[in-house]
């Protein structure tokens, strides 16, 4: 239940990131995702089952506050990626700040190809993104998900 | 006696469950032309309240924090040319911002006074969170009278067309975006296209559109306006779209031309959402 409740609230400081970015930057979605963030956080903290729900959730609010016409495609992709961070949290040690950063930067970089991909599976046209800009977009978020992660983890370790 | 499930094999059933719920919801919205107004609108109407609260949030914070930018900047200002010029310094800052504002709204208000067509303001409140769409979000909703379909315009020409609505929102697709597009002449020589966006990364490329449809020998120079056909039926004929940027020849028979947009999306902070119940066929005149 506490978990759950800090993941939606997670979710909503991700709509309110979005929603601030919105009124510095022209397209903040090529710049940065902080609801992959919220996704990775939370499979790499409660596994699998954790990171897929959470990928579920975070992913259609995203789809149907900041998406396109066609609800769903980041809910999927949210939830490849939640199941899959989470099932590498369990057999890897991803503990460290730069290994965490890494598997943001992994997961950003499989989220920048994925979504394009599932919607030529459906006959839909995206842009995919250059290259230059899907590598820029995964380093902010690497850069931005490991300091965030740390301190995250910072403060939980003081509360213990 | 039935064997209990493994965690793992459970939530590799949960993930293949989600997955195909997944497929089957998309499938669902593809299959009906890309809109389930129904679902988009349930969503909207429950999220849209929380973002509409957190942009007059975050609208009031980036307010206060130009105000803080501001008064560094005139601070230094100060320390060389004394109190009484802060003062009037600050003063003519607000009055600038004051009178940009007017101004805006002014050229919003000439455009609904000029526009044959029953208009009605709305603010931007959100735009795109994902790098593959260009969307907008509007504070004006259902309940206001807006409905799927309907044009967006800016003073400086068309901006797209509301996609999803909810009760106190609404979400554009911005013209620009790939998966957008308007049936337009070019105003010269009446040469009829369809334009598209293309959605470049900055940097990477362009925020053209491209006319597309239009055939090898047809008559487009650059710099030739290029106007809503009507023809789509969704924009009224006549509204100002951009002008030629680029001829050149494109694969096949058509030609490979590029239209520079007329409305300044990424500045966009207001716009006039007309209503379809109204939409002429024919609007008598360009709109410029």
């Amino acid at each position: 239940m506490t978990r759950a409740f800090w993941t939606a609230l997670a979710i909503v400081g991700a709509v309110l990131v979005e929603t601030a970015l919105g009124y510095l930057v022209p397209q903040p979605g090529r710049l940065f995702d902080p609801f992959l963030l919220v996704v990775v956080y939370c499979a790499l903290a409660g596994g699998e089952t954790h990171g897929m729900l959470t990928g579920v959730a975070a992913g259609w609010v995203q789809d149907a506050l900041f998406g396109g016409r066609v609800l769903g495609l980041a809910g999927l992709s949210k939830l490849a990626l939640g199941f899959a961070v989470g099932l590498a949290g369990g057999r890897f040690l991803i503990t460290s700040a730069p290994a965490r950063a890494l598997a943001v930067l992994v997961a950003s970089l499989a989220d920048g190809l994925l979504v394009p991909w599932l919607a030529s599976v459906f006959g839909l046209e995206l842009a995919p993104l250059a290259p230059l800009a899907l590598v820029g977009r995964a380093a902010v978020n690497a850069s931005v998900g490991g300091v965030l992660f740390a301190l995250v983890e910072r403060r939980l370790q003081g509360s213990r | 006696m039935a064997q209990a499930v493994s965690p793992a094999r459970r939530s590799r059933l949960l993930l293949g469950g989600l997955v195909l719920v997944h497929l089957a919801v998309i499938s669902h919205q593809v299959d009906g032309g890309g809109g389930v107004s129904l679902l988009q609108h349930w969503l909207l109407a429950a999220l849209s309240p929380l973002q509409s609260a957190v942009a007059s949030v975050v609208g009031g914070a980036s307010e206060a924090w130009r105000g803080y930018a501001f008064h560094r900047e005139t601070y230094a200002e100060n320390r060389r040319l004394g109190a009484r010029l802060r003062e009037l310094e600050t003063q003519l800052q607000a009055r600038t911002h004051r009178a940009q504002e007017a101004e805006r709204l002014r050229d919003l208000l000439e455009l609904r006074r000029e526009l044959p067509l029953q208009t009605l303001a709305a603010q931007v409140v959100g735009r795109e969170g994902v790098p593959w769409v260009r969307t907008l979000t509007l504070d004006r909703g259902e309940s206001d009278g807006v409905t799927l379909d309907s044009p967006v315009l800016s003073p400086t020409g068309v901006v797209g067309r509301v996609f999803a609505t909810g009760p106190h929102a609404a979400r554009v697709q911005v013209l620009l975006d790939r998966d957008g597009g308007a049936g337009v002449v070019v105003e010269r020589s009446r040469v009829h296209g369809v334009v598209s966006g293309q959605v470049a990364a900055p940097g990477t490329g362009s925020d053209d559109l491209l006319l597309k449809y239009v055939p090898e020998r047809a008559d487009v120079r650059v710099g030739d306006l290029v106007v809503t056909s009507g023809l789509d039926r969704i924009y009224p004929k006549g509204l100002v779209v951009g002008r030629v940027r680029f001829v050149g020849k494109g694969s096949g028979l058509s030609q490979d031309i590029r239209v520079e947009p007329s409305a300044g999306f990424d500045r966009l902070e207001e716009v006039l959402v007309v209503r379809r119940t109204e939409l002429p066929l024919d609007t008598p005149h360009s709109v410029q």
